[in-house]
């Protein structure tokens, strides 16, 4: 590799892509053959099975529908794959995506002059695992040898931080791409950037603003003409793909124009009536009030995380604005007003993403130029420093990794190119290694000679000979989104990483087999279904893999009650990869399946959608017959939800699969929030739980806890009172079960506790899943309890527990969990 | 977690700081750290606490690194780690005569003092 280092860095958006590079000073953001920063996401497949991207297939969405596939980001992480009518092929979300990577990737080689080879790859903050998994197949397909994800937001801070000269303080990324929303609160401190929390609407974005004069067009056109377009009508396809097409034009000519008119490429046809060409005048008020519940969402969502961090609207220091439609101007005055923080000006809302990933390609010193022919220069050296950094004196670590035929270094320093700097005398320790610290000039890219000399004196050749260090803002490790974990047979989640986690990030925990998994039968399979979101019933959680332990590859039989030790690791990029260890076997399971999105198929949707209604229905007249007015505000916002789910759904069934998509996310948020309803009913129940949960668990924490306990139980206690007074019930849930958790602790220090709950499980006995092991182990009990080993009894009781029937109700809700 | 462990792994031991170091010194200790793990220096793989000897392993650090750069995580860290001085270091100021150690800014902080 020669020359200066290229860092690549791609914002794959759901309507257009953009691609910048950094070497180490400054980005640039590269032009397409076309001579535009954008690049549509848009991929054509002709009759002869060419495959055009960007501008020239986006030409073909509204003539060509059948053979022009756009906005398929959305469908990211599903296994839904897109028909070309005129070749026959079939292409993954992952595949279209590749495509619009790989016109990128020829972009840079047209600009620069070098293929790259790796490259930073944005994804909204909101992402899922499968979403996540689908973009790094992308990247693969089109020719990345190695690829980190980047959260969105994350990438547009650095972008706006590294070139800000403004002083300290939180501010907000609102960040409202074609098809999602992601907003990040921000703090910059010396020069440190900090993520200090981020939420999103994953199904909101600028395309909602385009579906919302979509339908406006329609009604103007049934007034005016008297013809009905419906967005369910497969046959009505090519209109609506017209219409969307102009309302897209309409809304950017608004952002400069008090007035538009939608153009239509060709007179709309509409089976059973004549071609007509409607002329529909849109102006700035009216498009004002068809996204002004879009952006109170959006609003919502803001205030939201604004209140999660305790960041009052004063100690906002600014707001960024990415993505194209934050360019609207009633959005900017809206945003701006109601938050009250100055708008940051003079950045470029659609490549800022593109730019911010380049820089953090620098950060973790992914350089894109492809690997030269293999040349040694003298000793070979393993280093390790930061490619950027904040820090104006950071360490240069490394070690002699092979001294070939020369001599061995024996101490090293470090020149800075500049000749204003040189590091002390670093000696080589045992491990032949070293650390040298040394000193950067701001916002520069630092190179430093490695100068080496042996025990003599002698300057040794080493291999690199330099390294660069660009100093800026930078940003530590991302925080995971939504929290994950494994789903129980009992429903619950057992959180493997809290929302915020650093990742990378290893954990492992330890689980027990529900039933016996018989070794070589077909259809016997262990399921340990893995969940990402904040709930903490697994059912309403999103099933995001499954690692699964099936009969074929086990070496013997697998007894119910059996040990999993399940690992779960999360790389940067938020992808996941879950190991699990069967001590019983000596075997190891690493295969995570279906690590997909599940699939909206509308009569589905249409049986929930029908269910929740219901629901709804039966909760606001058993609110009125019982005079609850706060359930009932809570039920007009689910009753607006089923609207909009209805009409996803009406899209959904007319061949919109990112509609249907958005319907089935929308449903399952819905039931989630009519359970804090159901919950909130049982608010006075509730109220008699926590005083019989602290009167119990407060008295065995401070009969029997440890000192550490007690602090712990005050605090729960706090928090209990807090939850009360915000009725917030599932926080006084959450918080409940670590009460009882902790006077359990205490509890099972009582001698009196574990006969008393062996005697309780031995009880029901006959219903064990493995009766006779089941028998033995009550056996065993009983010969520990009459020698007065309490240990013992406290194990074989444990082992008893595992054994016993779960509900087969929870354990379906649970994703047919095997595991507790 | 166990008394034990949130007394051992407490950020400060892990990255070898006082609780009076600044966010940039975080950030540089816990890139030295990572550093030397990653090419296997052995001194890099243990700290020691008035427990004893343990491990410390990159996920070690970059936890800690995240822990400290959260400014309300950090004043619990602050106070666990003054809370449990080691007695040999509350010994040194039985000296009646002696001026202590000035207080920890974070522990005034919380505790609602401040600097006129």
């Amino acid at each position: 590799m020669t020359g200066r280092p290229l860092y690549v860095g791609i914002d794959l958006g759901t309507t257009n892509s953009a691609v910048a590079v950094f070497d180490g000073e400054t980005t640039q953001v590269i032009r397409n053959a076309q001579g535009s920063t954008l690049t549509p996401s848009v991929v054509r497949i002709d009759g002869k099975g060419r495959v055009t991207v960007g501008a020239a297939a986006r030409r073909f969405l509204e003539r060509d529908p059948e053979n022009t596939r756009s906005e398929f980001k959305r469908l990211m992480g599903t296994e839904r794959a897109l028909p070309f009518a005129a070749s026959g092929r079939s292409l993954r979300p992952p595949e279209l995506a590749a495509a619009v990577l790989g016109a990128l990737r020829a972009d840079v080689l047209d600009q620069v002059g070098l293929l790259p080879d790796a490259a930073v790859i944005s994804v909204p903050a909101l992402f899922e695992l499968p979403q996540s998994a689908a973009t790094s197949e992308a990247a693969k397909l089109a020719g990345f040898g190695k690829v980190e994800l980047l959260p969105e937001p994350i990438a547009s801070a650095l972008a706006a931080g590294w070139t800000a000269e403004q002083g300290d303080g939180r501010w907000l990324v609102y960040d409202l791409g074609g098809g999602t929303f992601d907003v990040s609160l921000l703090e910059t401190d010396g020069g440190f950037l900090r993520v200090v929390g981020h939420d999103g609407d994953n199904f909101l974005g600028g395309r909602d603003f385009d579906w919302a004069i979509v339908d406006w067009a329609l009604a103007e056109i049934a007034r005016e003409h008297g013809v009905t377009i419906r967005r369910d009508d497969p046959t009505h396809g090519a209109a609506i793909a017209q219409l969307k097409h102009a309302a897209e034009d309409a809304k950017v000519g608004l952002s400069r124009a008090g007035q538009v008119v939608l153009t239509l490429a060709a007179p709309l046809e509409i089976p059973g009536a004549a071609p007509f060409d409607p002329e529909l005048a849109l102006d700035r008020a009216v498009l004002e009030g068809l996204i002004s519940p879009l952006v109170d969402r959006s609003l919502d969502v803001c205030r939201r995380l604004l209140q999660e961090h305790g960041t009052s609207a004063d100690q906002l220091a600014r707001i960024v604005f990415v993505g194209g439609p934050t360019v609207t101007p009633m959005l900017r005055e809206r945003v701006g007003h109601t938050l009250g923080a100055a708008v940051a000006e003079g950045l470029d809302p659609m490549t800022l993403v593109a730019q911010g990933a380049a820089i953090h390609a620098a950060s973790t010193a992914l350089d894109g130029r492809p690997a030269g022919p293999l040349v040694r220069r003298g000793a070979r050296l393993w280093l390790q420093f930061p490619a950027v950094c904040t820090d104006l004196s950071p360490h240069v670590i490394g070690r002699v990794v092979d001294a070939g035929q020369g001599p061995m270094p024996s101490n090293v320093r470090l020149v800075r190119g500049d000749g204003g700097f040189t590091s002390e005398v670093a000696t080589l320790d045992d491990d032949r290694a070293f650390v040298a610290a040394v000193e950067l000039v701001a916002r520069h890219a630092n190179v430093f000679e490695i100068v080496a000399e042996d025990a003599a004196g002698v300057r040794v050749a080493v291999d690199p000979p330099s390294v660069t260090i660009v100093q800026g803002m930078t940003i530590g490790d991302p925080p995971l989104s939504r929290s994950i974990g494994v789903a129980l047979v009992s429903d619950h989640v057992q959180v493997y990483f809290e929302r915020g986690t650093p990742l990378p990030a290893r954990r492992s925990f330890t689980h027990a087999t529900v039933e016996s998994v018989a070794r070589g039968a077909a259809e016997a399979v262990l399921k340990i279904p893995i969940v990402q979101g904040e709930h903490d019933r697994a059912h309403l959680c999103r099933l995001v893999g499954t690692l699964e332990i099936p009969g074929h590859a086990i070496g013997k039989t697998l007894p119910a009650g059996s040990d999993i030790e399940l690992t779960i690791e999360l790389d940067r990029g938020g992808r996941m990869s879950a190991k699990a260890l069967v001590p019983a076997l000596d075997q190891m399971f690493e295969h995570v399946a279906h690590l997909l999105v599940p699939a909206a198929d509308p009569e589905v949707l249409a049986a929930s959608l029908a269910a929740l209604r219901q629901r709804v229905d039966d909760l606001r007249a058993e609110a009125f017959r019982r005079g609850m007015p706060h359930i009932i505000g809570a039920l007009e916002h689910a009753e607006h939800d089923l609207g909009d789910v209805s009409r996803d759904l009406g899209a959904a069934t007319g061949g919109n699969d990112d509609a249907g998509q958005r319907a089935r996310r929308t449903l399952l948020e819905i039931d989630a929030a009519l359970d804090e309803v159901e919950q909130s009913k049982q608010w006075p129940e509730l109220e008699q739980r926590v005083v019989r949960t602290l009167t119990w668990a407060g008295g065995q924490v401070g009969h029997l806890g440890t000192e550490r306990e007690r602090a712990l139980f005050e605090d729960v206690a706090k928090a209990i009172d807090r939850a009360r007074a915000e009725r917030n019930v599932r926080e006084l849930q959450r918080q409940l079960r670590l009460a009882n958790q902790l006077g359990e602790t205490a509890w099972y220090r009582d001698p009196d506790t574990w006969p008393a709950l062996f005697d309780e499980a031995s009880s029901r006995v006959d219903a064990a899943s493995d009766l006779p092991r089941a028998q033995a182990l009550v056996r065993e009990g009983k010969a520990a309890r009459a020698r007065d080993d309490g240990a013992e009894l406290r194990r074989i009781t444990e082992k008893l527990w595992r054994l016993l029937p779960h509900d087969p109700t929870a354990r379906r809700a649970s994703y047919d969990s095997g595991v507790r | 977690m166990s008394a034990v462990d949130r007394w051992g792994d407490n950020p400060f031991f892990v990255l070898d700081l006082p609780v009076t170091a600044t966010r940039a010194e975080v950030e540089r200790a816990g890139q030295k750290w990572l550093g030397m793990l990653e090419v296997g220096m052995s001194r890099a793989a243990i700290y020691t606490t008035p427990l004893g000897v343990r491990a410390r392993t990159p996920e070690l650090v970059r936890a800690a690194m995240a822990e400290l750069r959260d400014p309300e995580r950090r004043i619990g860290h602050e106070l666990w780690h003054l809370e449990h001085e080691p007695p040999s270091t509350l010994d040194a100021e039985d000296d009646a005569d002696a001026e202590g150690p000035e207080p920890e800014p974070a522990a005034l902080r919380i505790l609602g003092w401040s600097r006129p």
